[in-house]
Order: C-alpha cells, then sequence, then structure tokens
C-alpha cells in the first residue's frame, strides 16, 4: 500500500538527494560534461568564499533573531490570549492571518511598507516624531537583513501563538490557583509553572521557526533579492543565484550540502539545549 | 500622541496633495506642439521633437540663431530609395519566434501578407524566450519548414551563423533600402548581412520635455553640465534622475551611458569589459575607478532621491509620472508604464543621451534590438522565397508601422510614420544620433561579474565608499570566477 | 494596572500591525496610484473596479488563476492518497519494514526539500518536464509527502487496534479495512492535512520560478514576481493582484477557519 508513495518518494526526493551529493563533486556548467573534482568545490567553499561565509553569518544570524523574537512574542501573546473569550478569539484568528498568504504577497506588500520615502512605516514613525528611526529599511546593507526578520516575524508569530495557545490550554489551572494562594507574583508564576510546563511547546516552537527561517528565499527573492551587496543572501538563495545565474551546478550542490549540514546542527544543538525529545520518537 | 501622529501625518498628506495638485494643474497646460504642422524653417516650440524617420522628417531644432525651427532630421539612412515587397510563392512555412506578446500584431501582418499573396500560409510558432533561449536552435536546425525565424542579438545569433542556418541577405534590395544601415550591425557578420534587426529599443533617459520647458532647464550635454543640472533642479524641490537603484535590472541601464564613452574606441571599450568578464582585470583599474567615481559625483550633486538604493522601479516611474521627478534613466521601453501611470504625460516624454565626459563624446546614444530575423539556410528553395518576401512585406513602411504602432517600440525601418503614436514619434529623432548597441551586455557572466559590479555601482551610487566597495567587489568576483 | 495597560497596548499594536498593511491592500486595490502613495488607508475616493478590470485585460491573472488551482488540487489530492495509504501501512505494520519506511520518510522532514533544486531541474530537463504543471505537481507530491505521512501516521496509530480487528475478523483485507475504517475516521486529520498542504502548494515560489518559464503555465506566485519584474508596473495593480491571488485562501480562512489553524498547526506540531 505504501508503494506509490514509496516510488515517488525514491524518485523525486531521495534519488536527487543522491545526486546533489553526487553533484557537489564536480565541476559543471550544465553544459559540457561534468568534471570529478573531489572535496574541490567544500575546500573552496570553506577556505576560498568570503561571500559565502558572509552568507552563512547572514542565515544564523537571521534564523537567530527570528527565532527569539518570534518565541518570545508568540510565548507572551499566548499568555495573554489563553482564556477563550470573544476577544481573545477575535485576535487570535487576526493574528493567524498573515500565515495564510503566500510569502512574495507578504514580501511585496511589506516593500511598500518599507519604502523610505513615501513607505507607511516611515510617515507613521515620522508622524509620531521618532524621525530617527524612519530608516533605509531595504535599500541600506546594515538593516536590510533585519527588515526581512522582522517581516518573518510578522509573517509567522499568529501561527506559533496558535500553537502556544493549545500547549499552554494543557497547563492544570489548579497549579496557577495554587500558585496565587501562596502568594506568587505573575513572574513567579510564569518563571516557575509556565515556562517550564510549556517547554515542549517551545521546542516545538523554536525547531519549526528554525526550519522556516532557513527556508525564507520567497521574502528575501520578492524584497531585496539578496541586497544590498549581498547583505540580506541566506544561504538558499545563494544556491539558487550560483546555479540558475551563474551556472556552477556542482559549486551549488555543494553549498546546499553545507545547508543540510548547517540545519542538522542548529536542530542537534537545539534538542541538546531544550532537553526535549519532539516528533519522531 | 496619537492626536499629534494624525495631525502631523494629515500635515504630511497635506503637502502632498498640494504637490499633486500642481503636478495636474501643470498637465492642464497642453502643448501646442500637436497643433502646429511642422514645415521646414517655421519656428518651433519644443525642441527635439520629430515628425518622423523618413527622408523627409523634421525635427524641432535650434538653428545658428538659437531659435527653434524645423529642421531636417539627420536620421538613419537607408541606400536608397525604399522598395515594395516581393511576391512570395505559394505554400506553408513556419515562421519561429519568442514574442507571445506579439501574436496578434503579427497574425494581423499575416492575413494581410496572405491576402497579397494566394495560396502563400505562414504559421506562428511561439516559445518563451527562455525556452527559445536553449531549445530554438535544436528544433529550427531540424526543421527545414522553419523557413523564417528570429535569433537575438551576441550568442544565439552566433550560434545559429555558426550552424549554417543563416542565410545570406546582402544582395537583398529591400535589406539596402528599406532598413536603416546603422541598424543592422547586430545581423553582420564581416560584411554580410544574415539577419534583419526589426524592433529597437533605446536604453537612454526619458526626461519630461514640459517640465523642462516650462522651468527653462536644457537638457544637459556634457558631464559638467549634467553635475549643475541636478544641483539646480534639486534646488527646485524636483528629484533630477529618478534612478529605480533598488532594482538592479533597470538600475543597471545607466551603466550603459557611463559605458559608452569611458574609452578611446569601441574596441577599446570591449577588450576592457572583456578583461573584467574574465577576471583579467578587476573593478580597481583606473577606468572602472574613473565610470564608479562618476556615479558618486552624480550622488554628491544630489542628482539621486535620497535613499537611493532603496528606491525601486515601482517608485520611480511614478515618480516621474506624477512630475515629481525631471527624469527617468531607463529607457523607450518604459514609456508605456509611465504613460499607464499618468496618461497625461503622453507626447511630454523625450529621450536624452547621458554624456559622462566634456570631450566630444564618441557616442550620444545607446540601442538595442530585441530580435534578428532570418531566413534558414537549410529550407527548400521555394520556402526560402516565402521566407525572404515575407521579411520584405515586414520591411516595408505601412506594415512596420503598424507592427511599431501596434508592440509601442520603433523598427529600424526607413520611413515609418510614428505619429499615431506620439511617444513613439517624438523619441525618435534619437535614431539620428550616433548609437552604440548596449554595452552593458558585453558581460557574459550574469551571475559571477555583472550582478556584483552593477550592486557594486549601485551602492557607491548611494553614497558608498567607492575605493572599498570596489575592493570588495572585486575580491567577491574573483572568488567567484575561481570557484 | 501596569500589567492589564501593557498588555492591551501590545496586543492591539500587533492587532494594528496585520490589520493596516491588509487594508492598505485591499483598500488599494480600488485605488489609483497617487491615492495609495498619499492617503494610503482612506477609503477610496470611489470604488472603482478599474484596476480589476484592468488587471484582467492586460495581466491575464485567469491562466495563473487556473494553473494555480489545478496545480494545488492535483498535488494535495494526491499527497492525501498515497500518504494515506502509506501511513496505514507504516501504522498497521509491526514488522521491520514499517519501521525502516518510516525512518526512511523521517529523514525527509530532516532534509529541506530546498536542497534538491538543482538535481530536480537537471532531471526534468532531460524528462521534459519542465514548463508542465504536471512537473509542478510531481515536485509537490514528493515534497510534502513526508510531512504529511508524519502528521497521518501519528493520526492512524491513535485509532484503537480493535476498530480495526472488528473489520479484520471478516476477512476484509487491508484495501477494505483502509476504505471502509480508516478514511472515514481520519477525515478531520486529512482535511486539516489537505488544508496545510494547499497553503503550501498555493504559496510556492521556489520550483516554479526554477521549473516555469512559459508565460501560459506560470503560477500565481510567479505572475506577482513578474510584475515587479525588469519592466515596471504600479502598486494599484500589483495590491490587485494580490487580493486576487490571495482570495481563495481567505475565503477558505473564513469558511473553515477551525480547520485551517488545526491544519496550519499540526504541520509544526507534528513536524
Amino acid at each position: 500500500m505504501a508503494i506509490p508513495a514509496v516510488a515517488v518518494y525514491s524518485f523525486l526526493y531521495l534519488y536527487p538527494a543522491i545526486q546533489n551529493l553526487a553533484y557537489s563533486f564536480e565541476r559543471w556548467d550544465g553544459v559540457t560534461k561534468p568534471q570529478y573534482v573531489g572535496l574541490h568545490n567544500f575546500t573552496y567553499l570553506a577556505t576560498n568564499d568570503d561571500l559565502f561565509r558572509k552568507i552563512v553569518g547572514n542565515n544564523i544570524r537571521f534564523t537567530l533573531i527570528v527565532v527569539i523574537f518570534q518565541t518570545a512574542l508568540s510565548l507572551l501573546f499566548a499568555t495573554f490570549l489563553l482564556k477563550n473569550t470573544k476577544t481573545t478569539i477575535l485576535l487570535r484568528v487576526i493574528y493567524f492571518f498573515p500565515t495564510i498568504l503566500s510569502s512574495v504577497s507578504v514580501g511585496l506588500i511589506w516593500t511598500f511598507l518599507y519604502n523610505p520615502n513615501f513607505g507607511f512605516l516611515n510617515a507613521s514613525l515620522k508622524a509620531i516624531g521618532l524621525n530617527k528611526f524612519a530608516l533605509n529599511w531595504l535599500g541600506d546593507s546594515k538593516y536590510s537583513l533585519y527588515a526581512i526578520a522582522l517581516t518573518q516575524v510578522w509573517f509567522h508569530t499568529g501561527q506559533m501563538v496558535i500553537i502556544y495557545v493549545a500547549g499552554l490550554q494543557q497547563i492544570p489551572a489548579d497549579l496557577y490557583e495554587a500558585a496565587e494562594v501562596d502568594g506568587a507574583t505573575r513572574w513567579q508564576q510564569f518563571k516557575n509553572i509556565t515556562w517550564p510546563m510549556a517547554l515542549p511547546t517551545t521546542a516545538v516552537v523554536v525547531a519549526y521557526t528554525t526550519i522556516q527561517s532557513f527556508r525564507a528565499f520567497d521574502l528575501v527573492y520578492s524584497m531585496t533579492q539578496g541586497g544590498p551587496l549581498n547583505s540580506s543572501d541566506l544561504i538558499v538563495t545563494s544556491i539558487y543565484n550560483t546555479a540558475f545565474s551563474s551556472f556552477k551546478y556542482g559549486y551549488a550542490s555543494a553549498q546546499s550540502i553545507v545547508l543540510i549540514v548547517v540545519v542538522l546542527l542548529v536542530t542537534w544543538l537545539q534538542r541538546r539545549t531544550l532537553r526535549i525529545d519532539y516528533g519522531v520518537k | 500622541m496619537k492626536t499629534k501622529g494624525r495631525t502631523s501625518l494629515s500635515a504630511l498628506r497635506m503637502g502632498a496633495v498640494t504637490a499633486i495638485a500642481m503636478a495636474l494643474v501643470a498637465t492642464t497646460i497642453t502643448s501646442t506642439q500637436a497643433a502646429a504642422t511642422p514645415k521646414f524653417g517655421v519656428a518651433c516650440t519644443t525642441e527635439g521633437v520629430s515628425t518622423g524617420t523618413s527622408t523627409t522628417s523634421l525635427v524641432c531644432q535650434k538653428n545658428s540663431a538659437g531659435k527653434l525651427v524645423w529642421a531636417n532630421v539627420r536620421l538613419g539612412q537607408s541606400t536608397g530609395k525604399p522598395v515594395a515587397a516581393l511576391t512570395a510563392a505559394a505554400g506553408t512555412i513556419e515562421f519561429h519566434h519568442f514574442r507571445p506578446e506579439d501574436k496578434a500584431v503579427f497574425q494581423t501582418i499575416i492575413d494581410r501578407f496572405q491576402a497579397a499573396n494566394p495560396g502563400t500560409h505562414i504559421n506562428q510558432v511561439i516559445m518563451n524566450s527562455g525556452d527559445y533561449t536553449n531549445l530554438a536552435y535544436a528544433r529550427i536546425s531540424a526543421n527545414p519548414k522553419a523557413a523564417v525565424f528570429v535569433t537575438v542579438r551576441g550568442g544565439q545569433f552566433a550560434q545559429f551563423y555558426n550552424g549554417g542556418l543563416l542565410k545570406d541577405l546582402s544582395a537583398e534590395r529591400f535589406v539596402k533600402q528599406n532598413v536603416i544601415q546603422s541598424a543592422l550591425t547586430p545581423g553582420t557578420v564581416g560584411d554580410k548581412v544574415y539577419g534583419v534587426p526589426y524592433q529597437s529599443l533605446f536604453n537612454d533617459p526619458l526626461y519630461n520635455a514640459e517640465m523642462f520647458a516650462k522651468n527653462g532647464w536644457t537638457v544637459p550635454t556634457t558631464w559638467t553640465q549634467t553635475l549643475a543640472f541636478c544641483k539646480k533642479v534639486k534646488a527646485a524641490g524636483i528629484i533630477p534622475f529618478a534612478w529605480p537603484a533598488a532594482t538592479r535590472g533597470n538600475a543597471g541601464q545607466i551603466l550603459n551611458s557611463f559605458l559608452m564613452n569611458s574609452a578611446p574606441d569601441l574596441a577599446t571599450l570591449t577588450s576592457r569589459i572583456a578583461a573584467i568578464d574574465t577576471g583579467k582585470a578587476d573593478l580597481t583599474s583606473d577606468w572602472f575607478t574613473d565610470i564608479a567615481n562618476k556615479y558618486k559625483a552624480m550622488n554628491d550633486a544630489g542628482c539621486f532621491p535620497p535613499n537611493v538604493t532603496g528606491y525601486t522601479d515601482v517608485v520611480a516611474p511614478a515618480d516621474f509620472a506624477a512630475g515629481k521627478a525631471a527624469i527617468y534613466p531607463t529607457g523607450t521601453f518604459g514609456m508605456s508604464t509611465v504613460t499607464n501611470l499618468n496618461p497625461s504625460m503622453k507626447g511630454k516624454i523625450k529621450l536624452m543621451s547621458l554624456i559622462t565626459v566634456d570631450t566630444k563624446p564618441l557616442y550620444e546614444g545607446i540601442t538595442n534590438n530585441t530580435f534578428i530575423l532570418s531566413v534558414n539556410a537549410k529550407s527548400s528553395a521555394r520556402d526560402q522565397n516565402i521566407a525572404r518576401a515575407f521579411i520584405s512585406f515586414l520591411a516595408t513602411a505601412p506594415i512596420a508601422q503598424l507592427y511599431a504602432v501596434g508592440t509601442s517600440q520603433h523598427v529600424s525601418i526607413i520611413n515609418v510614420d510614428y505619429s499615431a503614436n506620439i511617444d513613439l514619434l517624438n523619441t525618435s529623432d534619437i535614431m539620428g544620433k550616433k548609437l552604440l548597441l548596449a554595452p552593458r551586455f558585453l558581460f557574459n557572466n550574469v551571475g559571477t561579474v555583472r550582478n556584483p559590479l552593477e550592486d557594486a555601482l549601485i551602492a557607491i551610487g548611494g553614497g558608498a565608499d567607492v575605493t572599498k566597495t570596489l575592493a570588495d567587489s572585486s575580491k567577491t568576483i574573483k572568488q567567484g570566477l575561481g570557484a | 494596572m501596569f500589567y492589564k495597560w501593557t498588555k492591551n497596548i501590545l496586543l492591539t499594536t500587533f492587532a494594528l500591525a496585520v490589520l493596516v498593511p491588509s487594508s492598505i491592500v485591499v483598500l488599494g486595490s480600488f485605488k489609483k496610484d497617487v491615492e495609495i502613495y498619499t492617503k494610503p488607508l482612506a477609503l477610496p475616493k470611489s470604488w472603482s473596479l478599474d484596476n480589476f478590470r484592468n488587471l484582467i485585460h492586460t495581466g491575464n491573472v485567469f491562466t495563473p488563476f487556473k494553473n494555480s488551482v489545478i496545480v494545488a488540487v492535483f498535488s494535495v489530492f494526491f499527497t492525501l492518497l498515497f500518504a494515506s495509504l502509506a501511513a496505514y501501512a507504516i501504522s498497521r505494520m509491526t514488522t521491520v519494514t514499517g519501521r525502516v519506511l518510516f525512518i526512511l520518510f523521517s529523514l525527509g522532514l530532516a532534509i529541506p526539500g530546498q536542497v534538491n533544486i538543482i538535481p530536480i531541474y537537471h532531471l526534468f530537463v532531460k524528462l521534459h518536464l519542465t514548463n508542465s504543471l504536471l512537473g509542478l505537481i510531481l515536485v509537490n507530491i514528493a515534497l510534502t509527502l513526508p510531512i504529511s505521512i508524519f502528521i497521518l501516521t501519528s493520526f492512524f496509530k491513535d485509532i484503537p487496534r480493535e476498530m480495526y480487528e472488528v473489520a479484520g475478523i471478516d476477512g476484509a483485507g487491508h484495501l477494505r479495512i483502509y476504505r471502509s475504517i480508516a478514511l472515514p475516521l481520519s477525515r478531520p486529520a486529512m482535511g486539516a492535512t489537505g488544508i496545510f498542504l494547499f497553503v503550501i502548494c498555493w504559496n510556492d515560489l521556489l520550483y516554479p520560478l526554477m521549473l516555469i518559464t512559459q508565460l501560459d503555465k506560470k503560477t500565481l506566485p510567479l505572475t506577482l514576481i513578474d510584475f515587479r519584474g525588469e519592466f515596471a508596473t504600479s502598486y494599484s495593480m500589483l495590491f490587485t493582484a494580490i487580493m486576487v491571488a490571495s482570495i481563495p485562501m481567505v475565503v477558505m480562512y473564513i469558511a473553515m477557519q477551525r480547520t485551517f489553524v488545526a491544519g496550519l498547526t499540526a504541520g509544526a506540531v507534528k513536524g
């Protein structure tokens, strides 16, 4: 019964993955015959390619920012929206809304908002006297990566709020009641009950956010295409450009192998630090 | 806090509303140009307007006394009086191209061709441009019925030529007498013509002629004048150059102008570009540093809007169309975008040359062509006859006019009347200038070389340090080429 | 008091952060460009449908819309079919094969699908599957199978064994048990997973960007990207196009909120 699934999966997932590994040992422009170069692509990536190192750095910074802010924000909002009242349900529905939009739409909308000269964000900042913060968001290599990270947080926080609400609602209410009887402050309740009890959910949120942020190709492509001066390039956009505008397929494959390693490493680190076994047992 | 926010936000809006109201008032002052019948030697009002691309065309120019009069236009010439279309044998051939957007216009033309040649049939075979690049050669070389087809300037044309697929058209009278000879270059190998470049683009800055006239501005013709112009226009509260630096594809159009006069001759320019493209030279060379410094000088002179690196090619034409910018430096293909945004801009857009030297410029403008029409050398004699007749039909003025107006682009055919499209008409005088085929496309390594190179120039145009940016980008390019 | 104020301000701010940009887009689709730039949040001077008319006339949104529907519907249908079959098999197999299959598909969860773009591209060029909706559907199925199998397996495992055994006694084959017991029971899970997959397929950019160049095969995200292409266009048209591209999702979201939220969070919780 699993035959159709196995067939499609092997042919279009596992087989390409293996081929990818094979390509990464080759120099290939897509036209002439591929040439076996051993580990050359990897050593070049590691020792000679400053741009790629910068891009890996970008990606790690991007992931860290998105994971930290998105997790903190969604946990905060989830504690606010825990009870099922009309208002909280409405707010959850609103917060969740961006999740259903396509990332291209989100990218294009935010390009409009971020416009430095007439964009809504700067106009609003100036209107409330924060002229200092009216930046050239996407056009300045100092801010572009963070501006995209902010969009990513806007995009997916609502989804994480829902996951957290589902998780937090599992915490027995009498724990809080007992704490209140003991005179525990809101912060103490959070620290001693909510945080430890929500740890499994946090692990899920963090893992999912991490994977999402390594896949943020669409946002970057529709907002900055990696610019200015590669300041917002991520590993996936680099793979795409190396393959489809520079026609270095072998080299791009090597980059994607690096991506796999980085993702696995980050996931493993998270599992270690959060000490939680989620998903696969 | 909130109320305060609202007031100042509405104040901001008020300002913008006033600006737009003023722009609207400005547009109601309609140009009187259209009403006056152009006559040789008679006074005219708007410099640069021309009546077309025929030998009898007139252009509004300053005479020796400094007055604007209709003068004979110095246009691209053919070598004689245009000839009528050839007659085609009966039969059916295929016409292969990559312009789905031109399908309807071509069909209209084909219908007329078939009506003029009973028993002859032409079927359009259309691929999108991406596929055409990859597959056209294989398909056409295996298909002698594809008697007439198009190729793209450069690599693809060379590929077809080397494959022996292009029939020599040098002897055809319609090639010599109907086509503007200077436009033939992309279809020429040695001294033989193997294809007719049909559609012409001009990647030169567009300017708002009405705004120039109202403010008494003249189009700068030297580098010093350009920088002075920027200071003057900026002081008047107008963006001098609406340069869409945030969008690489269109931001790179002005690079053509910077390149065209950067070397003593074309051969030197070509070899310098090739040297960078292959990694033999880098961006820190004197030649390229000089170009980069000019981007910086433009930024220093206030030529670009504030935060130009965040200025996209959605905003730039909008500012130009709303009368907030004097110049939109992209090309003729941007005209319809502008007139779609603001229909009252029709008839007010002109093309200028961006001259980056103070000496006599080598070139006065940039041209590019979208496709080259050729006859399949492997087709049967009868099919070749139909193909030749079809190209000769396309090369007659009325048909070329149909195509030009239908697609809002210029064509390389002589005596085409653009008066049905005032913007094509107003910009057609560029064909009389000394033009260079867009040199930006001489960079073959788009991903590894041209993109980082253009990114560096964008950053510098946005105020980044020249030396550091060029050094960093040179390193990126070098490492990219070595990978 | 302080807590309550902070809470309310934060909640309102984020709600506005979602509502304001959305309103700008919705309102903008009825406006002219000048109005969008100067008063993005004001009501349009007149509720004109010109932009929509223009979009239909020039932008040719019907074809990409149709393509997106075809790709999304077929991808979701076949993924659900293949995944549920596989998930049922895995959940019922106590043998080593079940474990091996599960680990095999789990591998797909660890490796982001994006890393396969290069081999998929070359494979599809060889198979003439570029510029083909079938190609996109196949890629979508392959990419979403692991996560779907993951979600559905955990669901099938929760179905009490007795329910299967009741049917098994009658000597029913696996296919019949799957059809008459597992499938009806799993309807909510299938619905949620289906929505999750639909959103992924509807919104995907990377693979269409790489595989589709022909105008008449483009999907909606690609068409949106083209709007910001070499030949620029306007925000009023862009916003209108975004509206058109988002309408199916918004309608589904409003109509099936619960399933939607369940689906899009199931993907996270289970994955």
